[in-house]
């Protein structure tokens, strides 16, 4: 069946895979939840089944931070996904409500105008006014559903949510209980119950959370990749997919300027060379791997459309400044310093060297 | 006439607390504990009340301290545990292995390192730790996980060390192709071991307890076979002779990182393990809870309750019945952290690896270093005194110099027998004035520092590199390096200057680099005379000038009055530096970043007008600088700012006006240039700077100003004692004929 949807949900989309993990499962399965933990950790990092069945990794990184955030929720507590932007937050949340509940869909989008009702319930003011206060009249939150369901909740981006309705979930979390005081009721969570929530943690002071919900949470970091080749790797094949779906009419960019820019972010994000012998300073920016592929894109884009094809140090340059320099006075001495004391040292890099130069007088 | 081997993991406490059931079962009549029976002597000094663990039992060479072996303790090393519970019961209690007045000079050919604190104890290099092995086969992160699983929880351990023999016989017979090596040492360590307990049956010890390194078990289990072969391997090997004592130990010292060979990665934890015997999570989370909350980072109960199920969960999670140290970390990160990586430094610190450090009683023998300083007290011939006396040393002579680089020496290290007083005149003089006070308690202090090494050289070395490691701030960095170079600690000058290297890259204020500037110029301008590396140092200081001429122009805006003073200050030193360095590129670059700063809006007065000044020095731009002049100093300049301008520009340099021709004609062209309402408004801020000038400068200029800039001689100007000077002239005659 092929489907018009530009985009299918996790437990869809690997339903195959769901189901042949839950046939081989024969370890204890907390309350509610579809898998048990060991086989929600293979579905997470993906390999082989005894018989013969392939699952994909759904996330290459460590295996460790994968198993405290599945233990996490088979401790009934809240998990907190938190990392720069790129580093697959959102992509791990959807997977794991998948794999545990069957069901990624029970989803806050947090945003700076997320109300109260959105997270709590809000009411559908026709029957509201006609009939007065009932449990018709009621508009459940996607936290509601889950809680009575026994299934994952999931809140995107908690940190853009106002302090006051983020503290909306404390007493969810702890009490495990939603009031409900206009109809003198509440609903009760049933077992399976949890929250995953991700947040951004560069946007310090967007709306930090309050330590009282901070401590219902258990928090897992998603880190950027581990190895260079890794990183290189991702930005290989995201540039090569995304310059198909921009039809681009450059010549895919060679390994080895990627592997530069890649160097560049990795050195500059580290704060020190990768020979791990002289020191620099970070800029502010995150210069996550998402921003090493957007490098990437620009590049050729420019060598497509104003150059000869071929991504070359000038249309790299642009780009480079722009994605490194966020402020203007820090990083640009942050990026002066890189320049004249590590890209000027490398022989090989001269072109580079000088196209940068050009681009900051 | 019966003998137990008992075959323990070194530092294991699950094995010392093993160990410490048998004993209570076996009650033996004599004890064996496998160490250096060089330092028989030494054991009775365990049973003091004042000797904490961590200890190290330290064996050295006495004509060449450096040439040493350590035998560390902690409370829950089982050896530690064996030699305690025999002096208790009064049970005669030896040490078994192949002496190491032996082991020294077999072990020869390959020459100890100099560092102590690098050194293995010969004794523990070989084999590497059998439990390490098995556990990481099994799937443990740690031996003593490993061992609690499958040993303590067991709780039949009456055939714990049969278990662990048989063990062993297996892993030692290897298999057929790959058969576990044996080295000749070990060989004749055996041997050795064999011939002592041979000896204690001969004396007629009939239940003799015998407790070794498990890897070492299966040797010692028949005592017959060998006797001929022992007696042969064992016989004429060479020896030296060997002094011993007690030396305290950290828990620091004992963890793998600081290079000790047979350490463990997390003293801490182990102590912990071998005091707390039930809730062994919740104690250990608790810990966490309560050190995070001596830092100020609010933790409640309710994140330790958590923590703890979170381990727990995930401990079963990964199939394994209780958590271990890994899983206790990522709980903790998880929970008490949020995620966050960056206080789980502090917690391995201060709990994983501990900072608990021992303490010998008085009466233990003295410890090399002491030994040392003696000799070079002899050498310098400068004996302790207990009376204060001043000591004045001419840096030129040898002998002197010595004793200078001795007292610098010693005062690194915290033993402060000689304090430096402030040199008569100005700095950089040859001569050094000392107050000498020797006091009793220094030899604590000598102790304390012996943890450092065995020499004076090679403890301060030492101690020098840790707390230049440590050093975060570019200053106090710079300082160590003085007192590194003054106390001639050649050693360390290549790793600081990496240290130097890093800190600079990422530190922030500029104005540290400025002042870290001067010393290092110093250095390599006279590096070759100490002999130091410095092409090494060469980099960093060009590093350091990059960074300054990058960073000086944001590091100049928005200064206060002190500020600026102090940036005025930095600003003249780095000059210096650099003038003094030679090098067109880095001269140019400076220069570049000056012109930036004598055109840059927002920046303080002084600092523009030196930056002028500095720009006028070098590039003869009479003109550009007479606009820069003319722009700082008009009229709708606040007062004050001009007057700090004018004051950099001329600061000191009263002189220079009088004999630099050009300079006279850029201020006073600026000053005829001047209309005459302006002229009248500029009087206070000039009268500001030239009062700074000596009267008979001042008096000279308003002679110039009369002449118009020309043909003052400078002889008239001054006041001339004709007979003080002939003397001087007769001098001069001399010099010249020669």
């Amino acid at each position: 069946m092929t489907t018009t949807l530009l985009r299918e949900h996790a437990e869809n989309q690997f339903a195959e895979e769901l189901a042949e993990l839950a046939k081989i499962d024969t370890h204890q399965r907390p309350p509610n939840w579809k898998l048990s933990p060991w086989v929600v950790a293979t579905y997470i990092l993906g390999g082989k089944l005894d018989n013969g069945f392939e699952i994909t990794p759904k996330y290459i990184g460590s295996r460790r931070l994968m198993e405290v955030a599945i233990a996490t929720l088979a401790t009934d507590r809240a998990l907190l996904l938190l990392g720069v932007p790129g580093t697959a937050k959102t992509w791990i949340s959807e997977h794991l409500a998948a794999a545990i509940s069957g069901d990624s869909t029970l989803l806050i989008q947090g945003t700076a105008g997320t109300a109260e009702e959105a997270i709590r319930y809000g009411w559908n003011y026709a029957r509201l006014l006609a009939e007065g206060p009932s449990e018709r009249a009621l508009v459940p939150s996607p936290v509601m559903i889950a809680m009575r369901a026994g299934k994952i909740a999931r809140v995107e981006e908690l940190t853009r949510i106002p302090a006051d309705v983020q503290d909306t979930l404390i007493t969810i979390l702890s009490e495990k209980t939603l009031p409900i005081p206009e109809l003198d009721s509440e609903v009760q969570a049933v077992k399976g119950f949890s929250v995953i929530a991700t947040a951004n943690n560069r946007d310090k002071g967007v709306n930090e959370l309050s330590s009282a919900l901070r401590r219902r949470f258990n928090t897992v970091v998603l880190p950027l990749p581990a190895t260079l080749e890794q990183e290189v790797d991702i930005v290989r094949r995201r540039v090569e997919s995304l310059g198909k779906a921009l039809e681009l009419p450059a010549e895919p960019p060679a390994l080895e300027e990627i592997r530069r820019i890649v160097i560049i972010f990795r050195e500059l994000r580290a704060g020190s060379t990768s020979d791990g012998k002289t020191r620099l300073k970070s800029p502010s920016g995150t210069l996550s791997t998402a921003e090493a592929i957007s490098v990437v894109n620009n590049g050729l884009a420019l060598a497509a459309h104003f150059g000869n094809g071929r991504l070359n140090a000038n249309d790299v340059a642009a780009g480079l400044v722009g994605a490194i320099i966020k402020d203007p006075v820090q990083d640009k001495i942050v990026w002066q310093e890189y320049l004249e004391t590590v890209t000027k040292e490398r022989k090989d890099w001269n072109d580079l060297y000088r196209a940068c130069k050009e681009m900051m007088e | 006439m019966t003998f137990t081997i008992l075959g323990i993991r070194h530092h294991g406490p699950g094995s010392a607390r093993s160990l410490c059931a048998e004993l209570e079962k076996l009650r033996p009549d004599c004890i064996l504990v496998e160490g250096p029976p060089d330092a028989d002597a030494l054991i009775p000094l365990a049973a003091e009340q004042e000797l904490i663990p961590p200890v190290a039992l330290l064996l050295y060479v006495p004509d060449n301290p450096q040439q040493a072996v350590y035998y560390p303790f902690a409370e829950f090393s089982p050896e530690w545990q064996a030699i305690r519970y025999a002096l208790k019961n009064g049970i005669p209690v030896r040490f078994m292995d192949l002496p190491q007045c032996n082991q020294l000079v077999v072990m020869d050919e390959q020459v100890l390192p100099e560092d102590a604190a690098g050194q293995a104890a010969p004794g523990e290099t070989h084999p590497p730790d059998p439990f390490a092995m098995i556990s990481e086969a099994a799937g443990y992160s740690d031996g003593e996980r490993w061992w609690e699983h499958f040993i303590e929880q067991r709780r039949e351990s009456g055939d714990v060390f049969a278990g662990i023999i048989e063990l062993m016989t297996a892993l030692r017979t290897g298999s057929d192709e790959n058969p576990a090596p044996e080295n000749q040492r070990d060989l004749l360590r055996e041997a050795s071991m064999r011939t002592i307990i041979r000896a204690a049956q001969a004396e007629g010890f009939q239940n003799i307890a015998v407790v070794c390194g498990a890897w070492h078990a299966p040797a010692l289990m028949d005592l017959k076979k060998l006797i001929k072969n022992d007696a042969k391997i064992l016989k004429g090997l060479p020896k030296t002779a060997l002094a011993a004592t007690w030396v305290p130990w950290t828990f620091d010292r004992l963890a793998r990182r600081s290079g000790y060979g047979a350490g463990i990665e997390s003293p801490g934890w182990y102590e912990h393990l071998w005091l707390v015997q039930t809730n062994l999570v919740e104690t250990w989370m608790v810990k966490v809870a309560q050190l995070m909350r001596a830092e100020d980072l609010g933790i409640s109960p309710a994140h330790a309750i958590e923590a703890t199920r979170l381990a727990e969960t995930l401990a079963a999670l990964r199939g394994q019945p209780l958590p271990g140290l890994p899983e206790l970390d990522e709980a903790v990160q998880a929970i008490f952290c949020f995620g966050d990586e960056s206080p789980m430094r502090l917690i391995r610190e201060k709990l994983i690896i501990g900072q608990r450090m021992g303490k010998t009683p008085v009466e233990t023998p003295v410890v090399p270093l002491q030994r040392d300083l003696a000799a070079a007290q002899k050498r310098t011939r400068l004996e302790p005194s207990a009376s204060p006396e001043e000591l004045d040393l001419d840096l030129r002579k040898p002998l002197l110099l010595e004793r200078s680089q001795l007292l610098h020496r010693l005062n690194l290290l915290g033993i402060p027998w000689g304090k430096l007083r402030e040199a008569r005149g100005a700095m950089g003089t040859f001569h050094e004035l000392w107050q000498l006070e020797w006091k009793p308690e220094f030899v604590v202090n000598i102790i304390e520092a012996s943890l450092w090494g065995n020499t004076v050289l090679s403890a301060a070395t030492n101690k020098v590199n840790s707390e230049a490691a440590l050093a975060r701030e570019l200053p106090a960095l710079t300082r160590i390096v003085e007192a590194a170079l003054l106390a001639d600690l050649a050693d360390t000058i290549p790793d600081l200057m990496a240290r130097v290297q890093q800190v600079a890259a990422i530190s922030a204020d500029i104005s540290h680099l400025m002042g870290a500037m001067p010393p290092l110029a110093n250095v390599l301008r006279y590096g070759n005379v100490r002999q130091t590396d410095t092409s090494m140092l060469r980099q960093v200081v060009d590093e350091l000038i990059t960074r300054i001429c990058i960073g000086l122009s944001s590091a100049c805006s928005a200064l206060d009055d002190d500020a600026a003073q102090a940036m005025f200050a930095y600003i003249n030193a780095v000059q210096d530096a650099i003038g003094m360095l030679q090098d067109n590129l880095q001269v140019a670059a400076w220069a570049r970043a000056l012109e930036q700063l004598a055109s840059q809006d927002g920046c303080h007065g002084l600092i523009r007008g030196r930056a002028c000044r500095l720009l006028f020095e070098r590039d003869d731009a009479d003109e550009l600088t007479a606009t820069r002049m003319s722009q700082a100093l008009s009229p709708g300049t606040p007062t004050g700012q001009s007057a700090a301008w004018v004051q950099g520009f001329l600061h000191g340099s009263g002189q220079a006006l009088i004999h630099h021709p050009r300079l006279w004609q850029i201020v006073d062209q600026w000053v005829l240039a001047l209309p005459e309402a302006m002229f009248s408004a500029s009087l206070p801020l000039l009268r500001r700077t030239f009062s700074s000038f000596t009267a008979p400068e001042r008096r000279q200029i308003g002679e110039m100003a009369r002449s118009g800039g020309r043909g003052v001689s400078v002889g008239s100007e001054v006041m001339i004692d004709s007979l003080r000077s002939e003397k001087a002239l007769a001098l001069v005659k001399l010099i010249l004929a020669s």
